[in-house]
């Protein structure tokens, strides 16, 4: 296996990589040697498939004289100490900026056989920077001096918050980018790559977007600003005579410099004021300077005339020359100009107007700072539409849902509103009269313009009293958007309850079915009555708990309780992802015994006439995604109670085959679960209310116009308020750090995780078992013992992973059930802003997961083992703790064993086990210090069908047991007979899952 | 093929010699530079001054120099020496600098835009408003020499420095105020509030850590990558924003400024 690296030399893309099979030191004896195991360029080009030419670069890598220390990514053990640099010769290949393109652009692609570095991830950050600033049209053409001659280029422009993200790119480089002497023997520094970097990636996309040149008559003797234009989108070197060429670079130059002058430690800030009294008019536009580090460090202009220094050398010229630069985008400034030291400008409220319209985004754009008055986008005239049910609420006012229909009808009146007032047809008449587009209503201003006031007026003849449905009234708050959106509901009853979005809150709690071998949480009892009220009137839910509040047990008490009384309603079908399915068998299996359970999945899984005859005797059928859509006609043929998604941002891509198979599917109910916050990720929540709720929130494009542009563009409150009135009635989210949900749970929250194993790892274990338990039943004493332990450890190992028992450097992903889960799970908890303490008995497990974690979470991994320093041990402990950012801390048992205090983590995870509880305690419990104020979740990965699932039950059963036989150690495993043994660590059918 | 004594034989080549960047059409772009072409060929002395424009054109003009109240050249003619020529201008005396920077201390809009490189129109209003103009109204103003044997005025020489000179203020408008007396520095510090220091160009430079210090991280980016991608969204501009944000430079190509022709390509980058 190939790990690839890259840095630059020479503002040139050049790659390297590390080969797992060659040796890890060299004897050679040469003043700068040969790196040992770097590939050579030939198997470099073989491995990515791409064209680049052969070189040799001398890089500078910690390590010893005759050993560079190898990248985490090559997954060999590193040495406890990483010495010092030394210089070696690397064999490369310089890549030109289109192949640099390419192979930065496809490094998340798990087809290509090798493993990128964190170099060149770190890179592909910097150049998706790039493109990103190409598709912003934030370049501007110029000319660069090159070794070929003069050559038209196309140049970053990095204004206002691009300056800042650069130098941040640049801060963040992992220092083995800059670690290759260019051929001057300099070593550049990291802005300089950086500029570079971002420089010829931008040219370079450009040049790929712009198939066409840029002006088409061609001319039979082309001058020279003619060809330098061609250059720009053909071939990049052009000629002229010297000198022609230095005053076209000169002037283009100047042009640049000016562009980009906005990028300097204080920026103009255009502050709109209201007319401060009552009677005129006048509004103002006042100008100050801003330091761009410190936002909040504002001075007035008025200031800078007297002399303040607002943090630059100059800040009257830095404020004039603003000024100047801002009066090209808004030319009103040019009147405030006329004064000696302009402060501001005055404004008509019609050119207010315009300012909030027209100018203020233009100038917010070109990096300016603007300032608008709060109610700016936040007050508008709209609805206010109040309901009241037409048949006495119960008079406990607990309602509990039973009998109301959303057919029913209710009483409504509809006012004309802004903000708490309503305003009556006279004052709207008035404001009519008024003509503006910016009015005052009883003190606060509002924006009205022409499309508003004709639907304001339109509505006031409509009729604004009368009867209609609950389902009207739904509709009304997902659709009257428009000029005049409706902005405030009250309703009372059950259908105040669903608008309210707070219906789990007011229902009377549904408890604990019978037949549920658990005692509901409270909070999970309300989830109950919230997924009972929402199935009874017909319409979807999503339940959005943070991971760890029991999603999963709250479904399964609905079908509980569903059958309460020896009701039998049809089946419901539960799909989740394939490293979920062992998760739900065995939770099901726990909780509710009594259900009946189908598992759709495999390649032995029931057809035709078989499948009928299953799903009809089945009160729950579990398939996963993959199987849902290649079965999807034959899901599509039974008519189900329900339909149940977890992990519901598998279908988040609504065009994707999945998503459509899985939306077709006849259900009278629906049920997506998901633990990621959806309220954030807005085309991920229409596709899952699309699948709840088909056709209610309206096509994608229909809700992308109404909320989401406006929402992600313009940050626009309002079409957030109005989305969320839309949505709340059918999502139910709460957080493990609601007040009210901490205090329903345990401090210390244990969980397991059932896990399947995938058909290699499952022949890998089963070869294991075969072979040791023959080698077993012929040996006795200790080397009985040894056999035990060893077979233990193969076994363990191979649940963990394949690569972990054949040692082989093969590549992670895709290989197994466990790693699968723990993606998954890492993901969920950073994505909610968590850390996590994640365990491993084994070094070299952890010695393969924490490069393959990291580049697959995007996330800061830590990993501490035994032979980590302890000046770095304590650096990782100190940025564990005190970094805000979400972390993953990897640890090995044994190393986590003395002195440390990870309070900072809010989750554990047991990723392998250690077959003594006590033990295991120890670790999370010395490593964690219980009595935070927070939860903590542990969660234990467990193999089904494994002997990690028979020793968790052995201990389990008997635990008080387990304490007095299991001692310090493993050991008491080696005392069972050939017969338990057997019964220990065979491997069971359900263990494996397949795609 | 005229046979006047003014062209008995062509010009010499030069090698390096200051070129007029337009090969066709107009020199002098900006309103400033065309004001002051415009007074020569006001003149319409049609044949020089297309003489000198060639000359302009072909970098026969060797060396240019401008001063305080003087330009100083030398022009490559048809003799082996090349011609020296000198283009004088009344220099504003310093009482008349002090009138002129008190009306331009006045309005924020002349500094905001000489800052900016520009030349703001109403400067002409305040030189006039001290008796004298910034550009001469009469081409007897300037007081021309040149060592060739050419009475005309302008001679041909002459006339390829005066269009250089319109180029060389199109690309920087402080060199009409230089020439008329005022140094850019001198006059920026005088119309500045505060006094005048060096500005550093980076504020906030990006300082490495030496690579050797670095050993226990070396592969690490010491900021998560999804951090790294994590920004605010950007607010959103027209494609073509960065073309209005400074004065482009004067360049055409087939007539069409350069700008025009851009526009399509940004808004090409910057669709979806």
């Amino acid at each position: 296996m190939l790990v690839v690296h890259a840095t630059l030399r020479d503002s040139a893309l050049v790659l390297w990589a590390e080969d797992a099979d060659r040796p890890p030191s060299t004897r050679t004896r040469r003043d700068v040697r040969l790196h040992p195991f770097a590939a050579s360029a030939d198997e470099l080009t073989d491995a990515l498939g791409v064209d680049g030419e052969p070189t040799e670069l001398t890089l500078f890598l910690p390590g010893t004289t005759t050993a560079p220390a190898p990248s985490p990514e090559l997954g060999r053990e590193t040495p406890s100490t990483r010495g010092h640099l030394h210089r070696w010769r690397v064999p490369a290949l310089a890549a030109s900026p289109d192949t640099a393109l390419t192979v930065l652009a496809n490094i998340d692609d798990d087809s290509t056989a090798v493993t990128y570095g964190s170099d060149v991830r770190y890179l592909a950050v910097v150049a998706g920077f790039a493109c990103d600033l190409v598709s912003r049209g934030r370049v501007l053409p110029g000319i660069t001096v090159e070794p070929d001659g003069a050559a038209a280029r196309w140049r970053p422009v990095l204004i206002g918050p691009d300056a800042s993200r650069q130098r941040g790119l640049a801060e963040a480089m992992p220092p083995i980018c800059r670690a290759a002497e260019a051929l001057t023997g300099d070593i550049a520094t990291a802005a300089e790559i950086v500029d570079q970097m971002v420089a010829s990636i931008a040219d370079s996309v450009v040049r790929n977007r712009l198939d066409e040149p840029l002006t088409q008559r061609p001319r039979r003797t082309p001058t020279l600003a003619d060809r330098w234009l061609a250059a720009l989108t053909g071939s990049p070197v052009f000629a002229g005579p010297d000198e022609d060429v230095t005053t076209l670079h000169e002037s283009l130059d100047a042009w640049y410099h000016e562009v980009s002058r906005a990028t300097g430690p204080v920026r103009v800030l255009f502050r709109l004021t209201e007319p401060d009294g009552d009677g005129h008019d006048t509004w103002r536009v006042q100008f100050a300077l801003q330091s761009t580090s410190d936002q909040s460090l504002v001075v007035p202009a008025e200031q800078v005339w007297d002399g303040a220094t607002a943090g630059t050398v100059h800040p009257d010229e830095a404020l004039l020359a603003g000024l100047g630069r801002a009066s090209r985008l808004f030319p009103r400034v040019d009147d405030a100009l006329l004064e000696a030291r302009p402060t501001g400008l005055a404004l008509t409220t019609e050119d207010a107007y315009q300012f909030l319209k027209r100018d203020a985004p233009l100038l917010r754009a070109a990096g300016f700072s603007v300032q608008l008055p709060r109610w700016v986008g936040a007050s508008r005239l709209g609805v206010r539409l109040s309901t009241r049910s037409t048949t006495p609420t119960d008079p406990l006012g607990a309602t509990s849902g039973g009998g109301f229909s959303l057919d029913d009808l209710v009483q409504f009146q509809a006012d004309l509103a802004l903000g708490d007032d309503i305003i009556s047809a006279e004052e709207l008449a008035e404001l009519a009269r008024l003509k503006v587009p910016l009015v005052r209503v009883r003190g606060q201003w509002v924006e009205l313009d022409d499309r508003q006031l004709a639907a304001a007026l339109k509505f006031m003849e409509s009729p604004r009293e009368g009867t209609i449905t609950g389902r009207e009234v739904l509709h009304e708050v997902i659709h009257g958007g428009g000029d005049l959106p409706l902005t405030q509901i009250e309703a009372d009853g059950p259908l105040g309850d669903l608008l309210s979005g707070q219906a789990d809150q007011r229902l009377s709690p549904v408890p604990t079915p019978a037949t549920l071998a658990a005692t509901l949480r409270p909070y999970q009892e309300r989830g109950l009555a919230w997924l009972t009220f929402l199935d009874r009137l017909g319409l979807g839910a999503v339940l959005a708990d943070d991971m760890g509040l029991g999603k999963t047990i709250q479904v399964l008490a609905l079908l509980a309780s569903e059958r309460n009384g020896g009701t039998a309603p049809p089946p419901t079908l539960v799909i989740a992802p394939m490293s979920l399915v062992g998760n739900w068998r065995r939770e099901t299996e726990r909780f509710v015994p009594s259900l009946h359970t189908y598992i759709h999945h495999g390649p032995d899984r029931r057809r035709s006439d078989d499948f009928t005859a299953a799903v009809a005797a089945a009160d729950l059928v579990i398939t996963t995604y993959g199987t849902a859509t290649r079965d999807r006609d034959l899901l599509a043929g039974i008519r189900w109670a329900r339909v149940v998604c977890d992990e519901a941002q598998a279908i988040k891509n609504s065009a994707t085959k999945q998503a459509t198979a899985v939306r077709n599917l006849p259900a009278d109910g629906r049920v997506a679960l998901t633990g990621t916050p959806v309220e954030n990720r807005l085309g991920e929540l229409w596709s899952i209310m699309e699948f709840a709720n088909p056709g209610l929130l309206g096509s994608a494009a229909i809700f992308r116009r109404r909320y989401a542009d406006p929402i992600e563009e313009g940050n626009d409150p309002e079409a957030a308020a109005a989305l969320k009135r839309a949505t709340q009635p059918f999502i139910l989210r709460r957080l493990k750090t609601d007040r009210t949900i901490i205090s329903d749970l345990p401090e210390k929250q244990e969980i397991k995780v059932w896990c399947n194993l995938t058909p290699e790892q499952a022949s890998l274990y089963q070869a294991t078992v075969d072979d040791m338990l023959d080698k077993i039943a012929n040996s006795d004493g200790i080397e009985r013992r040894g056999l035990v332990l060893a077979t233990m450890t193969k076994l363990k190992q191979a649940c963990n992973h394949p690569a972990h028992l054949l040692k082989d450097g093969s590549a992670l992903p895709g290989r197994s059930g466990k790693l699968a889960r723990l993606e998954e799970i890492l993901d969920e908890l950073l994505a909610e802003g968590d850390k996590a303490l994640l365990f491993t008995q084994y070094a070299e497990f952890g010695t393969l997961l924490h490069p393959y974690l990291a580049a697959r979470l995007g996330r800061p991994v830590l990993w501490l083992h035994g032979g980590v320093p302890k000046k770095r041990r304590d650096q990782l402990i100190e940025r564990f703790q005190n970094d805000d950012e979400p972390t993953v801390f990897l640890l090995s048992l044994k190393a986590a064993g003395t002195g440390l205090n990870l309070t900072a983590a809010n989750h554990v995870i047991h990723v392998d086990r250690w077959w003594n509880p006590a033990v295991e305690d120890q670790a999370t419990d010395r490593a964690f210090r219980i009595g935070q104020w927070r939860d903590v979740q542990v969660r234990k990965f467990i193999c089904i069908g494994t002997l990690e699932e028979r020793i968790d039950q052995m201990i389990e059963r008997k635990k008080a047991l387990a304490e007095r036989i299991v001692g310090t150690g493993e050991d008491w495993l080696t005392e069972l007979s050939l017969a338990e043994l057997r019964e220990v660590i065979s491997l069971a059918p359900e263990a494996v899952s397949e795609q | 093929m005229s046979w006047y004594f003014d062209e008995p034989t062509t010009r010499r080549k030069v090698e390096g010699g200051i070129k007029a960047r337009t090969k066709r059409g107009k020199i002098g772009e900006r309103w400033w530079s065309r004001r002051f072409i415009d007074v020569l060929e006001s003149y319409g002395v049609g044949g020089r001054l297309q003489r000198g424009r060639t000359y302009a054109r072909a970098g026969q003009v060797v060396h240019l120099a401008l001063g305080p109240g003087i330009v100083v050249a030398t022009v490559q003619g048809s003799r082996l020496e090349p011609y020296r020529v000198t283009i004088g201008v009344e220099r504003l005396t310093d009482e008349q600098w002090r009138d002129v920077e008190a009306a331009l201390a006045g309005r924020a809009v002349f500094r905001a835009k000489l800052l900016a490189g520009e030349m703001p129109q109403e400067i002409e209003d305040v030189f006039d408003d001290v008796g004298v103009p910034l550009f001469p109204e009469l081409l007897a103003d300037f007081d021309m020499d040149c060592s060739c044997p050419d009475w005309g005025l302008p001679c041909k020489h002459q006339a390829a420095v005066l269009y250089l000179l319109a180029e060389r203020f199109d690309d920087d408008p402080f060199q009409v105020l230089l020439w008329r007396g005022k140094e850019r520095d001198d006059l920026l510090a005088r119309l500045r509030a505060s006094a005048p220091a060096e500005a550093s160009d980076d504020p906030t430079p990006v300082v490495d850590a030496p690579l050797n210090e670095c050993v226990d991280a070396y592969w690490e980016p010491s900021v998560s990558l999804t951090r790294l991608r994590t920004h605010e969204p950007p607010p959103p501009s027209p494609s073509d924003l960065v073309l209005r944000l400074a004065e482009p430079p004067e360049i055409h190509v087939r007539r069409q400024p350069l700008v025009d022709l851009l526009a399509p390509a940004y808004a090409k980058l910057t669709a979806d």
